[in-house]
């Protein structure tokens, strides 16, 4: 029996290659989508400036990275920076508190919903048809509410984030285990003891990744909204580099959303391990 | 030897449930003391209300006629004085078994330290030193059912209430597992009452085993065990407790079979309907 706890610790694995096999399969298919890119842009298949060179994104990828190309006034001192990072604090910012909103008000909402079968029977039917849908058709209700700044970017955000975390706590909270709640209720557990000691810790993985979808929703609504009608952000930054034609500065910008996008994927995902 | 009072007073407990086919009377007017210090079995075949009976002595099931007191107060809700230990697995997963053990004394508010402290004499209690910084998913069933021992035995109840803890093991861990509970049982003088359908574990066990009928759940005899103390597991090859378990199994075979019977009848019905 005191053998147990040995047995379920993982083994010593033999020290891996460095290279293993998939890690191979991965820099095989980077390098092939790099090269089919390469050979497209050469090609003059389609138009060289809709398809320019990795070069020439790289080139981009270096100004919109390092060129101060804004000029920022801070507490009296002028100074100048690349525009990208001021886009990008706009836009960060704006996901976070969209998080924030969509994501408390999803949880409390699923908690209540998870708790009381009678108001789920009577607003899950709802969450379930709307969660799919596409918010970007509010975007209009919420500029008229919220104005072209900022603002209306959180909504759509919020918006977006609200569903998959209300779905994932209301599900969740439905798979506890029954007996851990009997547990709760022997030692006489208040209500707040219940949900901080038992409910909360119990339905940490559905909370969990219905926060992860809810950022994945979150900045697409927000960024998307961006494209739109904005004046700011690392959305408007794209649409702007499109209307003015300059491809590989689009490009650029994309290849860092998508950078940051999998670096803020693989954050929350570690965030739920211990 | 002066007249002790009763810890535990169960009166003419009814509890009625309303199903598809009509009312269900799952116990029937079931009535028992016991005393303090000492280990009462309820012993039944599947169905007879065992379990109704081990929620209703909890407080988790309300709606019942008849009066549970402890110490002379009534009981209405789960109540301080009874600790519980179900039968399935109940150790919290996101809890190292030191913070398991340490629950209930973190909801009664204790320090950190003091309940760290504490927790650690009950685990030792229950054997598990060594295993406080582990995950329930890095024991056995044997170790995690233990762990929720040791849980409830910190909340130091006047009276232990188990609900067949050793039903999902194996006879040979249940067997090591009841000379834990019979050392435990002796060192903290511990009134327990277990519900439970192992014969061999109700003798082995216990002062007094009370024989359920199957259907509706009566009190069908209350038997005393006078087998000696300190006892251990070796005490399942004398010739006593092969007599206990004899005269057990006599009272229980008629019930367990009426119990076989409904239950294939029950099968066969649904079965019917859903050829039909």
């Amino acid at each position: 029996m005191a053998q147990t706890g040995h047995l379920t610790q993982s083994p010593p694995r033999a020290a891996a290659p460095w290279v293993t096999p998939v890690t191979r399969l991965r820099i095989i298919i980077l390098l092939t989508v790099l090269i089919a890119w390469e050979a497209v842009a050469a090609s003059g298949i389609l138009l060289r400036d809709v398809v320019p060179s990795t070069l020439t994104i790289g080139r981009s990828l270096m100004e919109v990275l390092f060129r101060p190309d804004l000029k920022v006034s801070l507490a009296g001192a002028a100074f100048s920076m690349p525009a990208f990072y001021w886009h990008l604090y706009v836009t960060i910012l704006e996901v976070a508190i969209a998080l924030l909103i969509g994501g408390t008000s999803g949880l409390a909402v699923g908690l209540a919903l998870g708790a009381n079968p009678f108001l789920a029977k009577a607003f899950e039917r709802y969450l379930y048809y709307l969660g799919p849908t596409p918010k970007i058709v509010f975007f209009p209700v919420m500029i008229m509410w919220f104005g072209v700044g900022p603002e209306s970017k959180i909504a759509m955000g919020t918006v977006s984030a609200f569903f998959p975390v209300v779905l994932s706590a209301a599900a969740g909270m439905r798979q506890i285990e029954g007996v851990l709640i009997r547990v709760g209720r022997s030692f006489r557990l208040n209500t707040w003891q219940m949900v901080t000691k038992i409910y909360l810790p119990a339905m940490r993985e559905p909370i969990v990744n219905g926060i992860r979808l809810g950022m994945g929703v979150a900045m697409i609504g927000t960024l998307l909204a961006e494209t739109k009608l904005s004046n700011k952000g690392v959305g408007f930054m794209i649409i702007d580099a499109y209307n003015t034609f300059d491809m590989p500065r689009m490009y650029a910008v994309l290849l860092m959303l998508f950078v940051i996008a999998i670096g803020a994927n693989s954050l929350v995902g570690r965030a739920s391990r211990r | 030897m002066p007249a002790v009072d009763p810890i535990l007073v169960v009166e003419n407990i009814v509890k009625r449930f309303e199903t598809q086919d009509g009312v269900l009377v799952a116990v029937d007017d079931v009535s028992f003391n016991v005393m303090p210090g000492e280990f009462l079995s309820v012993i039944g075949p599947s169905g007879c209300g065992k379990s109704t009976l081990f929620n209703v002595m909890g407080g988790l099931l309300g709606g019942y006629e008849g009066r549970i007191s402890v110490g002379g107060e009534t009981v209405r809700g789960p109540h301080a004085s009874i600790g519980m230990i179900f039968q399935e697995e109940s150790t919290f997963p996101w809890r190292t078994v030191i913070d398991n053990v340490a629950f209930p004394l973190e909801i009664a508010g204790m320090a950190k330290v003091e309940r760290t402290e504490k927790a650690r004499h009950f685990i030792d209690l229950v054997g598990l030193n060594g295993f406080e910084r582990r995950y329930p998913s890095e024991l056995s069933g044997g170790m995690r059912q233990r762990v929720s021992m040791a849980r409830t035995l910190a909340s130091e109840p006047k009276i232990l209430l188990m609900d067949e803890p050793f039903a999902a093991l194996d006879e040979q861990t249940r067997l090591l597992l009841g000379d834990k509970v019979l050392q435990i049982q002796q060192d903290l003088k511990q009134t327990t009452l277990l519900i439970t359908h192992n014969l061999t574990e109700a003798v082995q066990l216990s002062d007094r085993i009370l024989v359920m009928t199957y259907r509706p759940g009566k009190t069908k005899r209350i038997v005393e065990i006078a087998l000696p103390r300190p006892r251990n597991s070796e005490i399942v090859s004398s010739d006593d407790f092969g007599r206990y378990v004899a005269q057990i199994w006599s009272d229980l075979r008629e019930e367990a079979s009426k119990g076989l019977k409904d239950d294939e009848a029950r099968r066969v019905r649904s079965g019917g309907a859903g050829a039909s």
